[in-house]
């Protein structure tokens, strides 16, 4: 496994040979290259590099934290820490019946509230367009917004979200992740929260440290027995 | 900047949550500023400069002195100018072009509380009356924008104005001429602080940082000189300020200018 992964810059050829490129790479005749800077890894039949900085690009269907920035009479805007504008139209969470003229859209959702969002449609030429009518998502009424960088976010949810349950199990808090690096954690006791909100910052400190799983199992570890 | 920074309101409401218990959210007392750190001569050859680390805020500033021509209604005045400037890289709402009303605001109340303290002595700045005067420009860039900008600004622009020196010219054959290796201490009369406070709820804060600066409903910046006496005076915000409360921020600005009045001082040390 270790010999797969290695730190690799835009144009490097990672492989040759019959393998699936997957995200941030590109086939060229049989060659794999990197199109950014990452670590890249090789899967049984496909590669792929895990972008080490950058901006959050939408993906469809992926759970993001949002900030209502601002609205028109039609539809919201919201911040996805991204270098697009999210757009969540009035009728996504009035209904079919909205009325631009009836309705008054901060009565539902407010400037600066938190919404748990899901990407519906994103083709890059367009501001993706976002969802909040589906279970789990919506308006976000407790926790603490806690910002990461969107590449640190398959680190924290780890493999089969190891990495996630075991802070969620540690600390009793409920932490939402949004793909594009903003994390809401509530939790009913203070001294979880923090917790919870340090092995986080630790993630996204350390995500390149080869044994973090351990040194976050430490460190919570470590805090159990002191309180 | 460009566009007002949205707060989300988790935190708004965290941060007046916490004020109701009477704590802040990175734990400072009500009255306290943040840590301030002034480096002098920053800018090796500006006549005077400073750099001003309030907390996470980090301003430069520096004083270029040099001749010109007095406003025709005050002949016998030297000139007194300060101006700012955000960059880019201070915050992500902040955007290249003419400066916004905000910038332009700081600028102003950065230059009032200088000016109406009378701190720069004027009137020793004339050359040859109604004919040449010596122009002083305290020019400001923002680097870091954490919050209080106004306190942040005003801090280095007074350190960098005591730390400069003034070369000297005269008048010969009515042209000015430069008397080469005479330098002077810029003349200054007094050392004026300006403290800001914001005002969340019903609480008041002095040196709001930049989440507290994002969720604050009114805010008023009182500049005092060192006899403790009010010179200038800022309020923004949608919100008021009752009699009492005013009278309360006067104290505070009095009583918490002092004390950076002394950092202030303390700073020039060594510069000298």
């Amino acid at each position: 496994m270790d010999n797969k992964r290695k730190y690799v810059i835009p144009g490097d050829v990672i492989t040759t040979g019959p393998f699936r490129p997957e995200q941030n790479v590109i086939l060229e005749g049989d060659k794999i290259i990197s199109t950014t800077i990452g670590i890249s890894e090789i899967y049984d039949d496909s590669v792929r590099v895990l972008t080490l900085t950058g901006k959050y690009i939408p993906k469809i269907d992926d759970l993001v934290i949002g900030k209502i920035n601002s609205h028109t009479s039609l539809s919201w805007e919201l911040d996805i820490n991204s270098c697009y504008v999210g757009f969540l139209p009035a009728q996504d969470v009035f209904g079919r019946d909205f009325s631009a003229h009836a309705d008054e859209l901060s009565s539902k959702l407010k400037t600066g509230d938190l919404v748990a969002a899901r990407i519906a449609n994103f083709d890059r030429t367009r501001d993706p367009l976002v969802t909040i009518s589906d279970r789990d998502l919506g308006k976000i009424d407790s926790g603490v917004l806690v910002k990461i960088s969107p590449s640190k976010v398959p680190r924290l949810i780890g493999k089969k979200g190891s990495m996630i349950q075991m802070i969620e199990m540690a600390t009793d808090a409920a932490v939402t992740i949004g793909q594009n690096g903003w994390v809401v954690i509530s939790c009913e006791s203070p001294e979880g929260l923090l917790k919870a909100k340090k092995a986080i910052e630790m993630v996204n400190e350390k995500a390149h440290v080869a044994n973090l799983t351990d040194q976050i199992k430490d460190m919570l570890q470590i805090k159990d027995n002191e309180s | 900047m460009t566009s007002v920074t949205v707060i989300d309101l988790l935190k708004k409401n965290q941060i007046l949550e916490l004020l109701e218990e009477g704590k802040r959210v990175d734990g400072r007392a009500f009255d306290e500023p943040r840590e301030i750190k002034i480096e002098i001569n920053a800018i090796p050859k500006a006549n005077g400069s400073a750099r001003v680390f309030l907390g996470d805020t980090d301003v430069l500033c520096g004083v270029k002195i040099q001749p010109d021509r007095p406003f025709p209604d005050m002949g016998d005045k030297g000139i007194f100018m300060c101006t700012a400037e955000l960059l880019p890289f201070s915050h992500p709402t902040v955007e290249t072009g003419p400066p916004r009303d905000d910038v332009i605001e700081l600028a102003r109340v950065v230059d009032r509380g200088i000016r109406e303290s009378h701190m720069v002595d004027v009137s020793q700045l004339v050359i040859e009356k109604d004919k040449s005067v010596v122009g002083v420009f305290a020019d400001i860039v923002v680097i870091d924008y954490d919050g209080n900008l106004f306190d942040a600004c005003s801090y280095s622009a007074t350190a960098a104005l005591l730390a400069s020196k003034t070369p000297k010219w005269t008048m010969v054959d009515d042209t000015v001429t430069l008397v080469e290796g005479e330098e002077s201490q810029l003349p200054t009369t007094t050392i004026p602080v300006s403290v800001t406070m914001g005002k969340i709820g019903n609480h008041i804060i002095v040196d709001p940082n930049g989440d507290e600066w994002a969720s604050m409903d009114a805010r008023v910046t009182i500049t005092s000189d060192s006899d403790g006496n009010i010179c200038a005076l800022q309020k923004g915000g949608s919100d008021g300020f009752t009699l009492e409360e005013m009278h309360q921020c006067g104290d505070i600005a009095v009583r918490v200018g002092a004390k950076i009045r002394e950092i202030i001082k303390e700073s020039q040390k060594g510069s000298q």
